[in-house]
């Protein structure tokens, strides 16, 4: 009875195990704080830092961009939140945003937090009720996002310096 | 074996080794699962043990055992596999010259212990050169090569190497944390590989009295029992 206790336990916690590598070869954690976010938002126990979204979203809208991003990161450090990640794309964004010609390196990795929040979004649906913002829902941002990095002929447009930026 | 040995620490010891050979940290945290060629590399070495007595497999999924004793054994038998498979990742170059080299180097080296049908004892020793060579190889001596150097004489050495050798034998960084993690993992899996449950048998080399030049019992005039030689 006891030996079969044993082998039964044996089995649930390999197979958890293996579930969990499994879990991080698909999801590809790039710290520890990924790891242990994902385990805990996986059983619907993670939290952000609300105090360090705050901060962030007040440096976010005096435009200091590196800023924002440093308190976003302090407030979800396992890149699970997708409110948050969609305000590291769109500080990517307006921080790579130009007149003339927009960052393509800040816009990729825009791109790479859009999708991220998508993501971990329900449905991958994400609308931000935000007065400030021109830009409200993730695919608008994501489309933005792609336009910057596409070259073609209305680049050439010189009316484009009048266009304002989201 | 006990059933804790069998249920708990064979399948957490080989788990731990998939999972300690598949981080990745030159910088940020990855995780790379086993290549399909080791998976093959596995399946030989599964062979080779089973053939040399490392592993009985009559003692983990006979038909004798229990369904709860054979499902354990099952879950021993797919996490060493596992185990194998992500070690042989580990320890062979991500990519160049010296991946096909290492791949060509693991799986001539498994054949010939196939072939040459090896007990436990010597088995487990040759797993320990196998890998413990593929280690330095990579960890130390490819590292040492592919890490940007300091020195400007250092650095245009290395960058004279690498036109030499056209860029096929340098690799990306791997990092220190990798080795220190790749060394435990491999400690890890030779301790599952030692804890297996060995077979009842053993390879013995056979006396044959008839054979000329073969030593035979001798007794001496003090009566002790010595070996002499046939002439």
């Amino acid at each position: 009875m006891r030996d079969s206790a044993i082998r039964i336990v044996g089995a649930a916690a390999a197979v958890a195990y293996a579930v969990f590598i499994a879990w991080v070869s698909v999801s590809q954690p790039r710290s520890m704080a990924e790891v242990t976010g994902g385990l805990t938002a996986s059983i619907g126990a993670y939290r952000i830092d609300e105090v360090a979204l705050d901060d962030g979203l007040a440096f976010f809208r005096a435009d200091k961009f590196v800023e924002a991003r440093a308190a976003f990161a302090r407030a979800d450090p396992a890149m699970r939140d997708p409110l948050t990640q969609f305000y590291v794309a769109y500080s990517y964004y307006r921080q790579g945003w130009g007149r003339l010609s927009s960052d393509d390196d800040l816009f990729r990795q825009g791109i790479a937090a859009v999708d991220r929040a998508r993501a971990v979004a329900p449905d991958g649906r994400i609308v931000v009720d935000d007065e400030t913002l021109g830009l409200r829902t993730a695919d608008e941002l994501r489309a933005e996002l792609e336009a910057g990095i596409t070259r073609e002929m209305s680049d050439f447009n010189p009316l484009r310096v009048l266009r304002e930026r989201k | 074996m006990t059933a804790v040995r069998e249920a708990i620490t064979l399948p957490m010891v080989f788990l731990t080794v998939v999972l300690l050979a598949a981080v990745r940290v030159p910088g940020a945290l990855s995780f790379e699962p086993p290549s399909l060629f080791s998976l093959v590399l596995a399946a030989m070495a599964l062979g080779a043990l089973v053939q040399s007595g490392t592993l009985d497999s009559n003692r983990l999924v006979g038909f004798r055992r229990s369904g709860l004793e054979r499902m354990s054994g099952t879950i021993v038998v797919v996490t060493m596999f596992a185990a194998t498979a992500s070690i042989f990742t580990l320890v062979t170059p991500a990519s160049g010259l010296p991946a096909v080299a290492f791949a060509c180097f693991l799986f001539v080296s498994l054949l010939l212990v196939l072939s040459a049908a090896v007990d436990r004892v010597r088995l487990l020793r040759l797993l320990a050169v196998l890998l413990g060579s593929a280690f330095v190889l990579k960890f130390v001596v490819l590292a040492a090569l592919s890490t940007p150097a300091e020195g400007s004489v250092t650095r245009a050495l290395q960058v004279l190497f690498d036109g030499v050798t056209l860029g096929t034998i340098a690799q990306a960084e791997v990092g220190p944390a990798t080795g220190y993690l790749a060394f435990i993992a491999i400690a890890l899996y030779l301790t599952g590989i030692w804890m297996l449950p060995p077979a009842g048998w053993v390879i013995v080399r056979e006396l044959r009295a008839d054979a000329p030049g073969a030593p035979r019992l001798v007794e001496a005039p003090n009566g002790s029992i010595g070996t002499g030689r046939r002439d």
